[in-house]
């Protein structure tokens, strides 16, 4: 059996699933204190249910992205080397930052030397100053870590409890202020995530599974609660990508879709395309931060079911905040949920109250309430369609490097609007309709996030590069690089080698049996040549463990 | 101009190259992208990365005559390349970007209107064709184009010679020690369009410091006094001290502060071969100039610091200087029948070696010397590619502002053409009409390619 858990903003939802079926599910307000939210949930879905049945337990939490969002985390100082390039000023950070020299270059080669009085003299500042929790990042440093390890060891020497974190251990990809944010934000909230961890093994013991726990990530993949631990910023954003998932569980395989998540206050729309849930292809901004954070094209509109809705002069106008319930159930003043209400979309409050709210608006303007409903609903409807359509140009409009990817881009639309979330029943029918496609709201939808937490596969990736004319390579997500010693190697072997490593991390985090159907994201092969001579090959290699969910619900598991 | 941001389209054809070893490979701008993703830039709010586009086979036939067809001669990469110039222009005049840069290849301002092949990598001119795009999809008419390749440009040259509404500045190594051998002071352009062009030949080792006072002193006044709409630079990065195919000592702060001074709506990326040396690190100052960014900071890891002058060639470059915006000044006063003779035409021949296809071509170009218009042109171009029988074709140029008259002189020259039988493809392009015609003499047949109104 298989629990799914998402501690969403105001409740918690969790299913528990048996042979792909949903056998039980709960929603409960989140509390302040996480795990009794998350027991009274556990104990509300597993009824009669032996805790030893239970195979694996997935978390989607808002516990990382709500400390960040609050500036509940600790004081991180930061040591850069940014090098030559971009004016340091330009990165603005919001901590103390000490730049230092040194300098290493994009294919990893040091272009200026470190300078071990400016480390010290980083350090003793930023220890002066209270800081116990260093982020050391360096431009180009998963080029080449040794400039961060040097001036790690250096600090930790010297203050053996300051607690240092290293850029290209958190963030490979290149962006370096993205990097620079990733480690710092990680450094931050490192341990008071150790913490969370720990009552969160607490209270699934203290139930009696055995089962293996997992966290989801932002980009809709899995990590062993164990793992997560180096990588908290992994997991914010998750909600969004449970609840794409959950679609892509209720929902036939292969599917262009959008999914439309229409909340109280904002709309989160998410794309599948061909069954894949699409990826955003730059990392997260949290709290107007750039991160390196990969995570779902999401993408929230500020309207939702309970959006205030005004009459300004001859216009009827959606606003972005709530001031309460909707008129219908007794809130304040008219919102999109009472003009579902008065078309008879939704069944929701009061009919009545409704059509008062309504004639609040339309009156002076001599319309009547369905009129008034009509105009708001279709205002909702082409906000929303539009985004979607947005969304779509946009992802058609991501740059391409190569003439193949120039020439094979396309114009795609979905074929169906899955709606999720409470408001989604009064308008996913006509946003389909306003978009040519097919309206769907799958059985289960108010629970569809803890269902796709429950279903996501674990993720790992290995991405290589390898430089044969210095004879070495690295693997940038374990930091490592080592010396290519192979005359003849090659991309084929390069791909044997990132597969090594990829069996060897899943090994090290116990999944060893999602290495079937690995998948090349990435395969990139340039001859370097100087002088008219080929003198050495780079290859940049990605395997990742397959991607999206582990079966359908409703249908069964996929053998 | 405030608030609006700088357009990047990064193209830099990583699946395409004139052959594996090529300087025009796949490899060429790979360091320039993990410089520019490293920096992070592309996440700063005064910079939007565009997506690619393809320009059409029609943008191409109304810039070039390309033998036997358009799509003999460019492949996809070649319409991309254009057609991010143009797209970015595009954007530029509606007023969502403040200015451009087309960080693309492959190159394009060696190819001339006349192509039969590649020559000094080039198949296509970028600049030409996002010229006439401005022309006729946005009614701009004074363009100045400034290239900063080390090697002249030619190709450009060749084809707004005849231009009086283009001005081109081409400052380069001295033609006498580098390809294409060609943009003397002397090559100022065609009796209807004299002075609008402008070559700067530098000697061999110049650095910063004086390419400065070239640029302070007799680009940046030109352009003043020309007061073009809208302007290009061909952005070639070649004159770094690095490179391997040019001698000139300009760093990557020097490219800068040119951008900078310079302001152009435009840079389009040309050659430069210092892949690793040079393109990271000037193609990452040039974007931040263009942003309105410091550029100090940026410096490559070879800069031996300080660079000095050689005093004979600073009087030298001194005294050019004075002699072309002598002439700049006075060209509204120069007898033009002095330098280019009387008749109603002005004609020149032409013998023009494309390096990379070993292609030599002999043309024959003869303008029209009218009184109310830029005069059509007519070309008479024979290429031997060194294997079977040369090819000869015939081309007629109708400019964006002819006047009647001249029109219809250019269709009866086509018209006569197509009778003649030592042609064996006849081109007219009207650029007032934005339609173009090709004559297969061998099949008989006649093509058509109409472009799209104005505002389509």
């Amino acid at each position: 059996m298989y629990i799914g858990i998402d501690v969403g903003g105001t409740c918690t939802d969790a299913v528990l699933l048996d042979q792909g079926l949903i056998r039980a599910m709960a929603k409960v307000p989140t509390r302040e204190d996480l795990l009794s939210t998350l027991l009274e949930a556990l104990d509300t879905i597993m009824q009669g249910v032996d805790g030893e049945l239970v195979e694996r337990v997935v978390f989607s939490t808002t516990m990382i992205t709500n400390l960040i969002a609050e500036k509940k985390y600790d004081p991180v100082g930061l040591i850069l080397m940014p090098g030559p390039g971009l004016n340091p000023s330009l990165y603005r950070f919001p901590t103390d930052t000490h730049i230092i020299q040194g300098a290493i270059d994009y294919r990893g080669r040091e272009i200026i030397p470190l300078r071990l009085t400016e480390v010290d003299q980083a350090a003793a500042d930023l220890t002066a100053r209270g800081y116990r929790k260093v982020a050391v990042v360096g431009k180009f440093s998963s080029r080449n870590n040794r400039h961060e390890k040097e001036v790690a060891a250096r600090v930790r020497w010297n203050y053996p409890d300051c607690h240092v974190e290293l850029g290209h251990q958190v963030a490979g990809q290149l962006n370096f202020p993205r990097r620079v944010v990733s480690t710092y934000l990680t450094c931050a909230t490192r341990e008071k995530y150790q913490f969370f961890v720990h009552s969160v093994q607490e209270a699934i013991t203290q139930r009696g599974i055995k089962g293996a726990i997992f966290i989801l990530k932002a980009d809709g993949g899995t990590l062993p609660l164990e793992s997560s631990l180096d990588v908290p910023v992994e997991t914010i954003f998750s909600g969004p990508a449970a609840s794409t998932l959950g679609v892509l569980a209720l929902t036939p395989p292969g599917e262009t879709a959008v999914v439309v998540d229409i909340g109280g206050t904002t709309t989160d729309l998410a794309l599948i395309l061909s069954g894949q849930p699409l990826l955003a292809s730059r990392g997260a901004r949290v709290d107007d931060m750039l991160t390196h954070v990969r995570a779902l094209a999401v993408k929230s509109v500020p309207v939702g079911g309970d959006s205030v809705v005004e009459r300004v002069g001859k216009d009827i106008i959606l606003y972005s905040e709530r001031l309460g319930a909707p008129y219908c159930l007794g809130g304040p003043m008219p919102t999109p949920t009472d003009a579902l209400r008065v078309l008879g979309l939704t069944r929701l409050g009061d009919v009545d109250r409704a059509r008062e709210a309504m004639r609040m608006l339309g009156t002076p303007l001599g319309l009547s309430a369905e009129e008034v409903a009509n105009r708001i609903t279709t205002r909702v409807i082409e906000t929303v369609a539009r985004e979607i359509e947005g969304m779509f140009s946009q992802w058609e409009q991501e740059p391409a490097y190569r003439v193949w990817e120039v020439l094979q881009k396309k114009k795609v639309r979905p074929s169906t609007v899955v709606g999720v979330g409470g408001g989604a029943a009064g308008f996913v029918s006509q946003i389909a309709a306003r978009l040519g496609c097919y309206p769907v709201i799958p059985p289960y939808a108010p629970v569809a996030n803890a269902i796709g937490a429950a279903v996501a596969r674990p993720t790992l990736q290995v991405t290589l590069r390898a430089d044969t004319e210095q004879g070495i390579y690295i693997i940038q997500e374990e930091g490592y690089q080592g010396k290519i010693t192979e005359r003849s190697f090659n991309e084929e072997k390069a791909l044997e080698l990132a597969k090594q490593w990829l069996a060897k991390r899943a090994a090290r985090h116990g999944l060893e049996n999602c290495l079937e159907g690995l998948e090349v994201t990435r395969r990139e092969v340039f001859n370097m040549v100087r002088d008219w001579v080929t003198v050495g090959r780079l290859i940049d290699v990605t395997v990742q463990t397959r991607r999206g969910i582990l079966y359908h619900v409703g249908v069964g598991r996929d053998q | 101009m405030k608030n609006k941001k700088t357009g990047l389209v990064f193209f830099p054809a990583f699946d395409w190259a004139i052959s594996p070893t090529h300087p025009e490979r796949e490899e060429r701008l790979l360091y320039t992208r993990d410089q520019i993703f490293e920096e992070g830039v592309l996440d700063l709010p005064e910079i939007e990365e565009y997506a690619p586009r393809l320009a059409t086979i029609h943008d191409i036939a109304r810039v070039h005559f390309c033998v036997p067809r358009v799509q003999s001669q460019v492949t996809e990469a070649h319409l991309i390349a254009a057609g991010s110039a143009t797209l970015l222009a595009d954007a530029i005049v509606y007023g969502e970007l403040k200015n451009g840069f087309a960080l693309v290849r492959p190159p394009g301002h060696h190819a001339m209107r006349v192509v039969h092949g590649n020559r000094g990598f080039c198949n296509i001119n970028n600049e030409a064709i996002l010229v006439e795009y401005l022309r006729r999809h946005h009614g701009i008419k004074r363009i100045a184009i400034v290239d900063s390749d080390v090697h002249h440009g030619d190709g450009t040259q060749d084809i707004f010679y005849h231009d009086p509404d283009v001005l081109f500045i081409s400052f380069h190594q001295d033609g006498r020690t580098i390809y294409p051998g060609t943009g003397f002071p002397s090559e100022l352009g065609g009796p209807g369009a004299y002075a609008r062009t402008i070559n700067i030949p530098l000697p061999p080792g110049l650095g910063d410091e004086t390419f400065h006072y070239v640029v302070d002193n007799l680009i940046l006044p030109i352009l003043k006094d020309f007061e073009p709409e809208f302007i290009v630079n061909s952005a070639g990065q070649d004159n770094h001290f690095t490179d391997p195919l040019g001698s000139m000592r300009f760093t990557a702060r020097g490219y800068a502060e040119f951008t900078r001074k310079l302001n152009p709506h435009l840079a389009v990326l040309e050659g430069g071969y210092a892949i690793e040396t040079a393109l990271p690190y000037v193609n990452l100052a040039i974007l931040l100039a263009l942003a309105g960014h410091d550029y100090s900071y940026v410096r490559e890891p070879e800069w031996p610091g300080s660079m000095p002058e050689n005093p004979e060639q600073v009087s030298r470059m001194q005294r050019l200087v004075e002699q072309l915006r002598s002439i700049w000044e006075n060209r509204n006063r120069v007898d033009l029948d002095k330098i280019f003779g009387t008749g109603p035409f002005f004609q020149r021949r032409k013998h023009i070696y494309y390096d990379t296809d070993y292609i030599e071509e002999e043309q024959l170009e003869r303008v029209r010397r009218c009184p109310s218009c830029p005069g059509y042109i007519t070309i008479d171009s024979r290429a031997d590619h060194g294997y079977g029988h040369p090819i000869r074709v015939f081309c007629v140029s109708i400019p964006f502002s002819a006047c009647g008259a001249c029109q219809t002189e250019a269709y009866d020259a086509y018209d006569q053409a197509k009778g003649l039988t030592q042609y064996q493809f006849v081109y007219l392009q009207d650029k007032s009409t934005d339609t173009c015609l090709a004559f297969d003499r061998d099949k008989g047949q006649e093509w058509v390619s109409e472009g799209p109104k104005v505002g389509e």
